[in-house]
């Protein structure tokens, strides 16, 4: 133990340095070059080792990962467009496509209306309630989610019929008279699906409440004054001149948010492990891996991701640069 | 200036840190003769215990100092931490499919050239040296042993009302029958096992293929030379439909099985008014049951293993176990193997009265404090042959995930069984 806590502070110590003596090196390089060269090739070395990291930790896998895509399950041979092909045509993976849609469509839009709800109510309460109300709200960021999915597991679970229950839900349900039901079970209409999305929304509103509280507190008073002297009401405000200020951060929230979701897999895995019809994408990939070593399947799954999700990369890089210039 | 030299003695010291730590990290990866072996297992604290106390002094005497891990999720961590060249020296795998998949990859070391296999054969249960044989090759050595398809009752209940351990199937669906027309709930059942859920279903599969097929046809079975969507397969599926989906048979009924946690789906056996009668698992189970009832286990508790398909037909059982490799190759860790294979290793383990059930046949009955235990692993010893957990023998693709999940979904009722055993089939990694 103790031995491994100092190699591991000996490490870090040791690459600290090591990124000190490569900057001190390149440095020394570039003074040893007749002046004007200096001041141009300088910039350069510094931004060169940053740029060799994401290359080596970010294209390279990713070039790597996209060939993995196209080659068999033990990664041996090539087999062109097959494992998109068969991925594709099973119907399970159809469902574990649906499913993902339906966590991007549900989940992100609903942490932005739960969000600016809490947010908005909150504004109007006295200082210390709504301190108060907030930090019960972002109290779940706090948790990790393996931890808050193995909390919460405690709210779905069932026991048979006339023993104690020790899910919540269950408890209330028994209570009234009713039989205990296998919550995460349901599948129809994809109802266990939005009862692990829940959760979710649990632990992810804080992050969008806090936001929208700052924007919301950004809104100029005079404009609010004024909006209600020319008679609007609170609904009204609220819809034309709150909501239209806050844009940006709207969006900015929601593409985090849907950023997260679509690599969503530590709430699924403890909860069910996709089974019941609740498999997710990134659930699937961590499976193929891992559970059954097929590298052409995993890769073939992380492509596709990586396809969904560059093009909202893009449109939040452009969001961000147009909020910055603005 | 002086910021100058600063920055050159940090470095120069950082870089002699850097050979320090380079050093000790390399002194890990077993280039020759490391005193210091690791172990990782996932086995219950107490056996661990046990097997320790034994191990450890053994291993001091050569000089060897042992560090063993428990480890939680060991099958998924193992393979990744292969793949990043991590490995510990030895681990201990509860499934020998995950072995033979590194084996064939050349990630573990043969035992042919390290244990005395000849001795070996003659002292441990039939079928246990060949759970992990790759090309003829023996890559794993069970350590510790757990006997699967055994139906625990409530003993005192069990005998109040007249009940006997059925000899065959048909009197294991019989006594099924007559304890549901005396107005009580035959079975407990429950497959709920966190990210593992469905496991306990494939047991169920397991021990009727095996029932019905004899352990030659469970093999061809196990490596898909029988298919799942056989007749073999719908025999053991039938069997276990009849007992799991027929009304009244199962406490909370059908869609109540896959929520069901294992570990505690035999607990209303214990009720004061029993809530069922039978509950079939492993013998690791006992661990699992109320406090009060392991206090008194001989008495609370009665075994009986499930019965064979006919009269005095072969009736083979079936199994798992904790199988050892060595994942880095040293003598240091050739040795500690050696002293793993003894067979008065599980002493203390099973003295201690831990869920230790040794995989030698010669190991005396005595060592285990119970009879319960003593009961168990008779059904082991006296069996017809020796089969080991089917789906942790597969491939994992199927083994641990397509197995599982279909019968989960099969069982809750997402897809009729025909959808599950062909899905199953398909899932089976070509070549």
């Amino acid at each position: 133990m103790v031995s491994q806590v100092l190699s591991t502070i000996l490490t870090v110590l040791a690459g600290i340095a090591a990124a000190l003596v490569v900057y001190w090196a390149l440095n020394k390089l570039a003074e040893a070059l007749p002046g004007r060269w200096e001041n141009r090739i300088k910039p350069y070395f510094y931004v060169a080792p940053a740029v060799a990291a994401i290359g080596v930790y970010l294209v390279y896998p990713t070039v790597i990962t996209i060939i993995n895509s196209f080659k068999s399950s033990d990664g041996s041979r090539f087999v062109g467009l097959d494992n998109f092909g068969k991925l594709l045509g099973t119907p399970a993976f159809r469902q574990t496509l649906l499913n993902t849609l339906l966590w991007i469509v549900v989940v992100p839009a609903a942490c932005i209306v739960v969000g600016l709800l809490v947010a908005t109510l909150a504004d109007r309460l006295t200082p210390r309630a709504e301190k108060a109300a907030k930090t019960v709200v972002f109290m779940p960021m706090a948790i990790s989610a393996v931890g808050s999915a193995t909390v919460w597991r405690f709210m779905y679970a069932a026991q048979p019929a006339g023993q104690p229950q020790t899910g919540l839900l269950n408890g209330i349900v028994t209570a009234f008279g009713h039989d205990p039901i296998p919550w995460l079970q349901q599948s129809t209409l994809h109802a266990n699906s939005l009862l692990l999305m829940v959760m979710l929304l649990w632990g992810q509103t804080g992050f969008s409440m806090v936001l929208l509280s700052a924007a919301i507190k950004g809104v100029p008073a005079e404009t609010l004054e004024a909006a209600r002297l020319d008679g609007a009401g609170e609904l009204r405000i609220f819809w034309r001149i709150i909501i239209p200020q806050i844009r940006g951060t709207v969006i900015t929230v929601f593409v985090t948010i849907l950023i997260t979701v679509m690599k969503i897999f530590d709430v699924i895995y403890v909860m069910t492990n996709g089974a019941f019809n609740t498999n997710v994408v990134g659930l699937e990939f961590f499976n193929q891996l891992y559970t059954n070593y097929n590298y052409g399947y995993a890769s073939a799954i992380v492509v596709m991701l990586l396809i969904a999700i560059v093009p909202i990369m893009i449109y939040q890089i452009r969001h961000f640069r147009a909020e910055e210039s603005a | 200036m002086s910021r100058r030299k600063l920055v050159v003695g940090v470095s120069t010291l950082s870089a002699l840190a850097l050979l320090a730590t380079g050093c000790s990290s390399g002194s890990g990866s077993g280039a020759g003769d490391t005193k210091t072996i690791t172990i990782w297992t996932s086995m219950d604290q107490p056996v661990i215990d046990g097997l320790k106390a034994q191990l450890d002094p053994r291993a001091k005497a050569q000089g060897i100092t042992v560090q063993w891990r428990k480890v939680d999720n060991l099958n998924q961590i193992i393979v990744q931490k292969v793949q990043a060249d991590d490995a510990p020296d030895i681990a201990l795998m509860p499934q020998p499919g995950i072995i033979k998949d590194l084996a064939a990859k050349g990630k573990i070391t043969p035992l042919d050239d390290v244990l005395d296999l000849p001795a070996l054969q003659k002292s441990m249960t039939a079928g246990t040296l060949d759970v992990a044989k790759v090309n003829g090759k023996i890559y794993g050595l069970m350590v510790s042993m757990n006997v699967k398809g055994l139906v625990f009752y409530p003993k005192k209940a069990f005998e109040a009302a007249g009940y006997t351990a059925p000899k065959t199937l048909e009197e294991l669906n019989a006594l099924t029958e007559k304890i549901k027309s005396d107005g009580k709930t035959p079975w407990c059942l429950g497959i709920e096992s966190g990210t593992a859920t469905g496991w306990p279903a494939t047991d169920w599969f397991e021990n009727l293929i095996l029932k019905y097929g004899g352990v030659a046809k469970y093999n061809d079975w196990i490596s898909h030379k029988i298919k799942f969507d056989s007749p073999l397969v719908r025999q053991a599926a039938a069997q276990f439909q009849k007992i799991a989906f027929t009304d009244g048979n199962v406490l909370g009924g059908r869609k109540s099985i896959a929520s069901n946690a294992f570990g505690t789906a035999g607990n209303p056996m214990f009720n004061s008014k029993p809530g069922c009668y039978m509950y079939q698992q492993g013998s690791f189970i006992t661990g699992f049951f109320p406090k009060s009832v392991q206090k008194n286990l001989d008495s609370e508790v009665g075994v009986f293993g499930l019965p064979p398909a006919t009269t005095g037909g072969e009736n083979p059982v079936e199994g798992g176990g904790d199988t050892a490799s060595i994942y880095k190759d040293s003598p240091s860790a050739r040795k500690v193997m050696k002293l793993l294979a003894a067979t008065d290793l599980g002493t203390t383990a099973a003295k201690n009265g831990s869920s230790f059930i040794s995989p030698h046949k010669d190991f005396p009955l005595g060592n285990y404090p119970l009879k319960t235990t003593q009961s168990i692993a008779k059904v082991a010893y006296d069996s017809t042959g020796f089969a080991f957990d089917g789906s942790d023998a597969m491939p994992s693709a199927v083994g641990s995930g397509t197995f599982w999940k279909d019968m989960t979904a099969w069982i809750s009722g997402q897809e009729s069984l025909d959808t599950a055993l062909k899905n199953i089939d398909a899932s089976w990694p070509a070549g």
